[in-house]
């Protein structure tokens, strides 16, 4: 047999194949679809059960109505949970968390930005030991890290007695919004830290080479350069300092006071204290929204980079 | 801080990377940043620490080292009972969520089905969502269901060290998940198309080829797990039952009522764990990546 | 281990006992073929073959092979040529089995195996990065697909020192892949796939990642090894001085389709498509109006000898390649056994081994092509201006069929 490019036809079935039918092989990828999706089915059902439907409850819950004894009655929907939400207290509430949260924001970032910049431009030697320095905090217990500030700002605290010429005999660091900052700020910082200095460190350095060739001083090189291409590290670590200092708890309940409420106590106040289940979930699925559009903006910034 | 280019100023024409690395005036200030960061970080760990081997019944004040507050503590029976639902909880929900994890990244970084997107996105929210609405989440469902089976079944089910397990897999799968799919998307798909091409069964392949190669991720996602397992509070205290508090649910219970030297000393144990699991972790990924 | 002593192993491999149905099916095939009877069966035979993938969200599914038939013979090293998404090698995975056709039938060996899962078929493949298992030392990497066939512990143990010592790398059994150089992965990876007897040795790019040294030491390599065992490699490559060196033949494909199949003679020599004629070596194309059934003209004016295959006065393209050109002074005297046409040499490029001359004939509308002279002593060399008479023997240039 000479010619190869068409052998001669045989009878073997060959199917007639016309290009919207479909193909030989849809078979074999249906099953191999369907064992995937068999092998993530346990993990999904978990999900749905223990992740999925409680929220369904929560925003349920949100509906429904306090008796006077603090019962949820499940019963007479209304909308007077969402309305609570714009009481003057709530409302200031809310703002002083989203003003806290901004607050701890940007301190992270001016301060997160530097370290991650220099952390990236190490030899990676050092930058493998920098970054492990970074993470040891990170992953220890957050409960006592934040105590440790309750410790170091208290009454007998090295700080207060330090700075007691300035602030006084009744100077006072602890239950401030400053010690929920710095609370916030110490539990956070590595959220800012890690995805700047991955975005930097992937970054191509010799972009900024190019840019100084082309006459930019080192400055308008990161601005024009350098800053522009770190930006989805910036939104990354921003959203990730932002979302949990928000819905913060643990910190503002042990290093503020009763003129630091942020809405996370609020929220467990509902359940613990005041049994007002209702508004509790109605405040929980606020927070909720909040985290929705920052998860929102991070994503089409995302997007949008790529 | 200025980062302006003195150009008037003599540049020196050595090192290659003098164009990209800061001028020596903002390297020194980025340096100092960085090291005031770390003395941010780790100065309270470090006052923690040696506070806790202080005598005084006053925290603040120093008298002399003793071990008298850790003696206190291996005698507490709260303390301990606490440590030890702790313990339990954090196993329990460790293996069920490595176990459940795994399988989520597997299915969705090596397979494809319609739904999938879906999926990806339901396994992120447990990620990112503040721990107080997850923790009303689990309170209000686990409400509901005793309330269910209560009236279904006559069973009564109450809060305890269940609840509070089956709360904990429900955001570590979530956190297992993350770590193992980062390690999948790096291993070479062509290695199991190698397996196969050797005739070993998808079983073989996954046994002899996948997991092996995946055992670092899934060992680092179990470290993870873990951890979160034995610091989880704000969820944990939601959906805890009397007397099967958790560790860190009976220390933030006393923190705060106040600052007390026994509380300093069990602070310093459980940094010492987490530190320890860190360490773990780390050394189980340099592992990772000469493999 | 001498040559005989491997074939014998070889033939005498698991394999060939395992699929004792072979001669009958031989005789089916071609009974329904009406291919002769003594014909003997193709390695792989393909069919129809066709491969779409889904195109994403309101896109068409990408045609990745478009109705294939092709028969690869018993023995012979053959390549798969072409660019990158050319459908190479969507071809070759299909006969290993990683991606199933949509439509078509493939064949090994006269069986139908094109929905066969991977572990089922009877080739091993060498991937582009070799995916050797990093966990693994070489010896536990190349005893793995026998391990998988659970063939006695011994018969492992004696299979994999002989294609240790096939490939030479003998005392390195114990290393781990990461620990061996680029070279030194090949052969494992081709040891590891060897070790199994396969009836198709299929090879996805395996010497991508070499440099160029490396590269040609181990094209020869694989030749040798090639003859040795006596197995039929399918070998995909973009790089066509790889192909031609190597092959028995080679199959050309552009866009999913199959373009050219031929020896690498045929296919240098005798491209018939532009996409081949262009895509392998160098080459001038020259539009050429058909004069008669052996003869067009160029638009110079000069006749050219050649089979046309097409009716007087329509237009062909004509290729041919560049070293097939000699160039003589523009008085040199007239050889009636070879094509003439004169020119002005308008550039001269120096390569080192050779010399590019571009010549221009005409005026109106010029006929430019590339002459290249290699650099030994004795030849003439020639200026820019200079008029030149560039002469060829007929049976060097092809006629094209687009």
């Amino acid at each position: 047999m000479a010619a190869t490019v068409d052998p001669p036809r045989t009878q073997t079935p060959t199917p007639a194949s016309a290009p919207d039918e479909p193909g030989l092989e849809r078979a074999a990828e249906q099953a191999e679809s369907r064992r995937g999706f068999l092998i993530g089915l346990p993990s999904l059902l978990y999900l749905v059960v223990l992740f999925a439907l409680p929220l369904v409850i929560v925003v349920v819950y949100s509906f429904a109505t306090r008796s006077r004894t603090g019962r949820t009655i499940l019963a007479d929907w209304n909308l007077s949970s969402y309305a609570r939400l714009f009481d003057p207290l709530v409302l200031e509430i809310g703002l002083r968390s989203l003003w806290l949260a901004l607050l701890t924001t940007v301190i992270s970032l001016v301060v997160g930005y530097p370290f991650a910049y220099y952390l990236a431009t190490r030899s990676p030697r050092v930058r493998g030991v920098l970054l492990v320095l970074v993470m040891i905090p990170f992953w220890s217990n957050f409960l006592i890290r934040t105590y440790a500030w309750r410790v170091i700002l208290g009454r007998d605290g090295p700080f207060v007695r330090f700075l007691e010429p300035i602030l006084g005999t009744e100077g006072q660091l602890l239950f401030t919004p400053f010690a929920v900052v710095v609370g916030l700020v110490y539990g956070y910082l590595p959220f800012m830290i890690l995805p700047l200095y991955a975005t930097l460190e992937r970054l191509d350095f010799s972009l900024v080479e190019a840019a100084r060739d082309l006459h930019a001083t080192g400055w308008q090189a990161f601005w024009r350069v350098t800053w522009p291409l770190s930006r989805p590290g910036v939104v990354a670590g921003s959203i990730l300092v932002f979302i949990p200092s928000f819905g913060a708890y643990v910190t503002p309940e042990i290093l503020g006071g009763g003129r630091t409420t942020m809405i996370g106590s609020y929220v467990v106040r509902q359940f613990l204290s005041a049994r007002d289940w209702p508004f509790g979930s109605a405040l929980s699925v606020a927070i909720l929204a909040v985290m929705l559009v920052a998860a929102v903006v991070y994503f089409r910034t995302r997007d949008r980079e790529a | 801080m200025s980062l302006t280019d003195t150009s008037g100023a003599s540049r020196p024409l050595v090192a290659d990377d003098s164009v990209i690395r800061p001028k020596r005036g903002v390297e020194r200030l980025l340096a100092g940043n960085a090291w005031l960061v770390f003395a941010f970080l780790y100065l309270p760990i470090l006052l923690l620490f040696v506070l806790s081997f202080n005598d005084n019944r006053v925290v603040g004040v120093w008298t002399e080292p003793s071990l008298r507050w850790y003696r206190a503590m291996i005698t507490d029976s709260a303390v301990l009972g606490a440590l030890r639902n702790s313990i339990v909880v954090a196993f329990i929900s460790t293996v069920v969520s490595t176990i459940l994890g795994t399988a989520a990244g597997l299915s969705l970084e090596r397979f494809r089905y319609r739904g999938q997107r879906t999926y990806d996105g339901l396994l992120y929210l447990p990620v990112i969502i503040p721990d107080v609405t997850m923790a009303v989440m689990m309170l209000l469902f686990f409400v509901q269901a005793f309330d269910l089976l209560g009236a279904m079944l006559g069973v009564s089910a109450t809060f305890g060290i269940g609840t509070i397990s089956l709360s904990h897999i429900a955001f570590n799968i979530s956190f297992v998940a993350v770590v193992v799919r980062a390690r999948i998307v790096g291993l070479d798909p062509s290695l199991e198309e190698a397996a196969a091409d050797l005739y070993a069964s998808r079983w073989q392949a996954f046994r002899r080829v996948t997991l092996p190669l995946i055992a670092p991720g899934v060992a680092g996602g179990a470290l993870l797990a873990l951890t979160l397992s034995l610091d989880e509070v704000v969820i944990t205290s939601f959906v805890a039952g009397p007397g099967s508090t958790t560790l860190p649910v009976y220390v933030f219970g006393l923190v705060r009522r106040g600052v007390t030297p026994l509380i300093n000393a069990v602070s310093v144990l459980m940094l010492v764990g987490s530190m320890l699991l860190v360490l773990a972790s780390l050394l189980l990924s340099r592992q990772r990546n000469t493999t | 281990m001498d040559d005989h002593q491997l074939a014998g192993t070889l033939d005498a491999g698991p394999l060939a006992a395992k699929t004792p149905v072979l001669d009958t099916v031989t005789t089916e095939v071609a009974a329904v073929s009406g291919i002769e009877v003594d014909a003997p069966l193709p390695a792989v035979r393909l069919q129809g073959v066709t491969k779409r993938f889904p195109g994403g969200r309101n896109h068409d599914p990408v045609v990745a092979v478009d109705d294939l038939d092709l028969d690869i013979r018993d023995g012979e090293f053959f390549s798969l040529l072409g660019p990158s998404g050319c459908g190479k090698t969507t071809t070759l995975r299909m006969i290993a089995g990683f991606e199933y056709p949509s439509a078509g039938s493939l064949q090994i060996f006269g069986q139908e195996v094109g929905l066969e899962p991977p572990n089922k078929r009877p080739v091993n493949t060498v991937f582009q990065s070799y995916a050797l298992f990093p966990h693994m030392t070489v010896a536990k990497n190349i005893a793995f697909g026998l391990e998988m066939q659970q063939l006695p512990v011994d018969e492992i143990d004696r299979r994999v020192a002989e294609v240790i010592e096939l490939v030479q790398l003998q005392g390195r059994e114990g290393r781990r892949p990461k620990q061996l150089s680029g070279g030194q992965q090949q052969r494992v990876a081709l040891a590891r796939a060897l070790v199994n007897h396969p009836k198709v040795l299929l090879l996805d790019e395996p010497l991508g990642a070499l440099d160029l040294k490396l590269r040609q030491a181990m094209q020869l390599e694989l030749k040798r090894i090639q003859e040795q065992v006596g197995i039929t490699f399918v070998y995909v490559t973009h790089d066509q001085e790889e192909a031609l060196t190597m092959s028995d033949r080679i199959a050309v494909m552009d866009g999913g389709r199959l373009l050219q199949v031929g020896d690498p003679e045929e296919i240098y020599d005798r491209p018939r498509t532009r996409f081949v004629a262009d895509f392998i070596g160098d080459t001038n194309l020259l539009i050429a109006e058909v004069l008669d059934a052996d003869t067009a003209r160029l638009y110079d004016g000069t006749v050219v000898r050649v089979p046309t295959g097409a009716p007087a006065g329509s237009t062909v393209t004509l290729a041919v390649r560049p070293e097939k050109l000699g160039l003589w002074h523009a008085d040199a005297e007239r050889d009636l056994r070879l094509d003439a046409l004169t020119g002005t040499i308008r550039r001269v490029t120096f390569l080192g081994n050779a010399i590019n001359y571009e010549v221009v004939a005409g005026e109106r509308a010029p006929v430019e092509l590339v002459v290249r002279q290699g650099n030994t002593p004795g030849i003439e060399h020639f200026a820019d201006g200079e008029r030149v008479r560039v002469r060829w023997l007929p049976g060097s240039v092809a006629v094209l069929e687009d």
